[in-house]
């Protein structure tokens, strides 16, 4: 059984081996845990919890960015 | 993981205060933290009427939606920039949310209002569509604020953005930004009040936020913004503080204590100097402001360029 991970910008989908820990998932996937959230359904999961098979699990961004600055703060 | 608060499931961490939150006392935090920005740079004071910049994403929906939840009413400002789907979705968030929170949405568009957009805006003018951006938003946040009688126009930065601002502008020690970068920029004649209310939580903590609270917002990167200097400066601070927390927020509350101060004082004299733009009547040093210089090297552009 296969843990369904949703990924965003660009919107991509893998599946991975559970059952996985959050934490484990975002090394494997080298991804840094304060650029982003996993989300399952409408809810958030914690870094601590263990993904469960049949799961589908949205890696979500957080980083955004760019002219939203006020007084010539942020420049590219 | 257990809440901080109450012992039940926690959903979420707060690295940086040695913290985790159930959804209920996560709520409560991002409260408390704008709470105690607001009273700590004395951002809001209670008769003011407070415009919110709206752009659909997670910071502005989430700031309009703690004002309201400490009794701050304000009203949104959404302005279309014309980036294709990307603005066509992110108004649709905004409207949305006004809609279902049963608040005052105002719209200004570039292309029909004013006659560019920002992509062509950058086509024509050889210019970054993150500058174009930035100094269009920054002109008309502004004085849409002015005509209409707002005090505050309160933005949505959080703590990764002043982090990743003050980053870039210590790396080219560019003073006049330093001074200019504070959470409150004091109303002036032609200026109202500007404020970042979020300035003390993170951007992860606003994304939670919505997902927490509902809020549907617009996931998707702004396609002009990808790769840009910026994004650069969060990553590279992520990881920093991936490895020791708290290193963005020391980082940028260490400044506002103990830097601030040296380099706020040629930014006072700045504005003392201002006289009205001879085209739009906003406060500019240079006779005609940035924002009308910008429109008229659009103007000037081939005509096949600035609307695109």
């Amino acid at each position: 059984m296969l843990v369904k991970v949703v990924l965003r910008n660009p919107r991509r989908e893998l599946e991975v081996r559970g059952p996985k820990s959050v934490t484990a998932l975002l090394a494997d996937l080298e991804l840094n845990p304060e650029s982003v959230l996993v989300i399952a359904g409408d809810e958030l999961v914690a870094r601590d919890a263990r993904l469960a098979d049949d799961l589908t699990v949205e890696i979500r961004p957080v980083i955004s960015g760019g002219a939203v600055d006020v007084d010539g703060a942020a420049r590219p | 993981m257990k809440c901080t608060v109450c012992r039940g499931p926690a959903v979420i961490d707060v690295r940086r205060h040695n913290s985790a939150f159930c959804p209920d006392h996560f709520v409560k935090h991002c409260q408390d933290q704008v709470r105690k920005a607001i009273h700590e740079h004395h951002m809001i004071e209670p008769a003011d009427r407070v415009l919110v910049a709206v752009s659909g994403g997670k910071d502005s929906l989430a700031l309009w939606d703690l004002l309201a939840g400490l009794d701050v009413t304000a009203d949104g400002l959404y302005l279309g920039l014309g980036i294709g789907d990307y603005s066509d979705e992110s108004v649709q968030h905004a409207r949305a949310y006004a809609r279902a929170h049963d608040r005052a949405l105002h719209e200004v568009d570039l292309g029909a209002d004013l006659g560019f957009t920002i992509p062509g805006a950058a086509e024509a003018t050889h210019r970054s569509p993150c500058g174009a951006c930035g100094l269009s938003k920054r002109h008309l946040f502004n004085r849409f604020a002015v005509d209409r009688g707002y005090d505050v126009v309160a933005t949505g930065h959080n703590l990764d953005d002043e982090a990743a601002v003050l980053l870039g502008n210590v790396l080219r020690w560019d003073v006049g930004y330093l001074g200019r970068q504070h959470p409150v920029l004091p109303a002036s004649e032609g200026f109202a009040r500007k404020v970042k209310p979020l300035v003390r939580l993170g951007e992860r903590e606003m994304a939670a936020y919505c997902v927490m609270r509902g809020i549907d917002y617009q996931v998707e990167e702004c396609p002009m913004a990808v790769g840009n200097r910026h994004l650069g400066y969060k990553e590279a601070l992520n990881a920093i503080e991936d490895r020791s927390p708290g290193t963005k927020a020391a980082f940028v509350y260490g400044f506002l204590e103990r830097g601030h101060h040296r380099f706020a004082e040629d930014v006072a004299s700045e504005r003392s100097d201002l006289a009205p733009c001879t085209s739009c009547g906003a406060p500019t040093p240079d006779g005609v402001c940035a924002f009308c210089k910008l429109r008229d090297r659009i103007e000037r552009a081939p005509s096949d360029q600035g609307t695109s």
